[in-house]
């Protein structure tokens, strides 16, 4: 078959994966090399859906000997089959590199024999790109469940960050869509990688020259909307990825219906508002110092449409405000609605020169729009009500869209406010 | 009134600051080039640019006030934003006194200005650095062309220097007649036109023709949204995109 039509069918196959980042990595270039990565992460183009490309997004081979229900390249399915070789694979990488399409490759696979004969192929690859071709931009690999830690550890050494996905959050999901996937399978290689990646990273704290193992750490992928659980479950989850794992991000990815299943939700398009709360609610928690406990509990379990995470949070919780702006420490303020990381950061700056009116709010570019209820400044509130809850519900939903559907993402309208350039860049979140 | 006219350099822009102190005169404005139509009341006077002059107000702003500065002077700069010359002098003029602090008073308009120009100049010096497309042509040299609203060439060569430090290229704003052209050693920024058409190898059509295909099947057709793609990348860098042209 020729490469051209591989690419097209290995393609279609990767691109429900939905992490393309390729930050967390300071890679250099070497003599004589090709590539290096940017701590920041960079993206190259946008697809027609609005998904940032970073990285060459691709399976290996989307063969697949397993069934399961929620996957469009599960054996049952009919569809047509391409395998790339290794060989293919670093053509493609290194050529679609030299022309700047890219920042590296993201290299997944379907199961397509034993999980080890599997993994040892994606092995060969990166190390091919890294030994042979001397390629030294982002990689990202998928850790194959159920391979040897040996393989894992091995291709471990030549990439940058690697990704184990959970995709169905609860131990029932899994049985009934993915019967032959065991959840300690998916959690081997996950303990394995987390703890190997600790130990490196504490003796490359004592040598430099210590070889570098995952550097941009570890990552995974939840599927949202293919089974009943509850945004609680989900973020409660996600949480202790953070926690107990130490992982660098979770994925979220609205469930696109591939197939018709009895126990799959029968819907007609992804729950992308569903998606999208979710992802706010977990840069809540990686980086506002929020807990999920405080955002969901069993009486509320799920996000509501009309309001994001944070301003839900505050509006139960209005003995925490009014915020006096002079005063606030970091913590305090990035809990105020529509004040996020980058204009907490900027108030803290403006205020060791003189403290601040809501004048000073304006001209250094905080949007007043929800805050303006949650704060003080000087000792003076500005929201043109009291402040009781009844009276600011209507005042703080978010407009229906207008042009869109109820689950058009014009919803995603969020300031370019940044945490990392290609995170704002994507928009899968922003500033809350 | 009085207008003062550089030659478009930075260091002729540093040298008009430097003559508005020694001289004691603060023009209405600091322009790159000669005014096109001819005003009643403005009287144009054109800066010669003096290294060493400019050299003085560079020095002094890095230890007199920060190097931060400077480099947020640099790019308002690069932006090439009309009023960005009395801008930065207003910015200066006001550094002079709060030093190292100048940064820090984001709620003056004089900070906030400067800081605003020089956050689009970086803002699009990011994206271009993921945006750019280089073409393989005959002799092996890599080609990109480009049409950026500010000046970044310059901004842009230092990370292809070190990513693709194996190969030769040049990358050319078209809108400016400028490129940075890199012979696998160094780079330097030339005045540059394309004397002929591109040629394209067959290797690079085959290339461009598998990029293409690529993009066309990475997006999922229940999650098309064209306002999004479009705010996350404006439509007018997609002239040079090999997958949108
Ligand atoms: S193992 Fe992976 S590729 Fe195979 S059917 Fe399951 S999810 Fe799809």
């Amino acid at each position: 078959m020729e490469i051209l039509k591989k690419l097209k069918i290995l393609a279609d196959s990767a691109k429900y994966d939905v992490s393309c980042s390729s930050s967390g990595s300071k890679r250099t270039n070497q003599p004589g090399g090709l590539g290096n990565s940017a701590s920041s992460g960079i993206c190259h183009t946008w697809t027609a859906d609005g998904r940032c490309i970073s990285l060459l997004k691709i399976l290996q081979s989307n063969n697949c000997v397993y069934n399961c229900s929620y996957c469009v390249n599960r054996v049952s399915n009919d569809l047509p089959r391409a395998t790339l070789t290794p060989d293919e694979l670093c053509e493609l990488t290194i050529n679609f590199y030299r022309r700047n399409y890219i920042e590296g490759l993201f290299l997944s696979t379907a199961i397509y024999s034993s999980p080890d004969h599997t993994m040892e192929m994606l092995l060969q690859t990166v190390k091919k790109l890294r030994e042979e071709h001397n390629f030294h931009g982002y990689i990202h690999l998928k850790a194959i469940p159920g391979a040897d830690n040996l393989l894992i550890e091995a291709a471990g050494k030549y990439v940058d960050r690697m990704s184990v996905n959970i995709e169905l959050p609860s131990e029932r999901g899994l049985r009934l869509l993915a019967p032959q996937k065991k959840r300690e399978a998916i959690i081997k290689p996950m303990t394995f990688l987390t703890s190997n990646i600790a130990a490196r990273k504490a003796e490359r704290r004592k040598s430099r020259k210590a070889p570098s193992f995952v550097p941009a750490g570890q990552t995974t992928q939840l599927i949202v909307g293919a089974t009943p659980d509850p945004d609680l479950q989900i973020l409660k989850l996600s949480e202790n990825m953070y926690k107990r794992f130490g992982l660098k991000r979770v994925y979220y990815s609205a469930y696109v219906p591939v197939s018709h299943h009895p126990h799959l939700p029968d819907i007609s398009s992804p729950p992308l508002l569903r998606e999208h709360r979710i992802y706010q609610a977990d840069w809540l928690l990686r980086f506002y110092g929020f807990q999920a406990d405080e955002l969901l509990n069993e009486k509320n379990p799920n996000f509501t449409e009309d309001y994001d995470p944070k301003t839900d949070w505050a509006l139960r919780n209005l003995d925490y405000f009014p915020v006096e702006i002079n005063r606030a420490d970091y913590e305090k303020l990035l809990r105020v609605p529509g004040i996020g990381v980058k204009s907490a950061r900027k108030i803290l700056t403006a205020r060791r020169m003189h403290s601040l009116d809501f004048d000073d709010l304006k001209r250094i570019g905080i949007t007043m729009k929800r805050a303006q209820y949650f704060i003080t400044c000087k000792g003076k509130y500005s929201g043109q009500t009291a402040m009781e809850e009844h009276l600011l519900r209507p005042r703080l939903t978010l407009s229906p869209p207008k042009t869109a559907g109820p689950e058009q993402p014009s919803l995603f309208s969020f300031s370019s406010d940044v945490i990392a350039p290609e995170d704002a860049f994507s928009s899968v979140t922003g500033e809350i | 009134m009085l207008d003062f006219v550089y030659d478009g350099s930075f260091n002729g822009l540093l040298t008009a600051i430097y003559e508005i102190y020694y001289r004691r005169q603060v023009p209405q404005q600091l322009l790159s080039s000669p005014g096109q139509t001819p005003k009643l009341f403005v009287r144009e006077e054109r800066i010669i640019t003096d290294e060493t002059k400019a050299g003085k107000v560079y020095e002094a702003i890095d230890t007199k006030i920060s190097s931060r500065s400077l480099r947020h002077i640099y790019y308002a700069y690069l932006s090439e934003h009309m009023e960005a010359g009395i801008w930065i002098y207003h910015y200066l003029h006001l550094g002079w006194k709060l030093g190292n602090k100048l940064d820090l008073l984001l709620s003056d308009e004089r900070v906030h200005r400067i800081h605003r120009l020089s956050q689009k100049v970086s803002m699009e010096r990011h994206r271009l650095l993921g945006l750019l497309r280089f073409q393989l042509l005959r002799g092996n040299i890599y080609y990109a062309a480009l049409e950026p609203d500010h000046n970044v060439v310059e901004l842009l060569a230092p990370h292809f220097a070190a990513r693709m430090a194996g190969q030769n290229w040049v990358i050319h704003d078209v809108s400016r007649d400028l490129a940075a052209v890199f012979n696998r050693k160094e780079w330097v920024a030339t005045d540059f036109t394309l004397q002929h058409r591109l040629e394209l190898l067959k290797e690079e059509e085959y290339y461009q023709q598998l990029w293409q295909e690529y993009y066309n099947s990475m997006a999922i057709s229940s999650r098309i949204n064209p306002r999004l793609q479009k705010r996350c990348m404006p439509q007018r860098y997609w002239k040079h995109l090999v997958e949108l042209s």
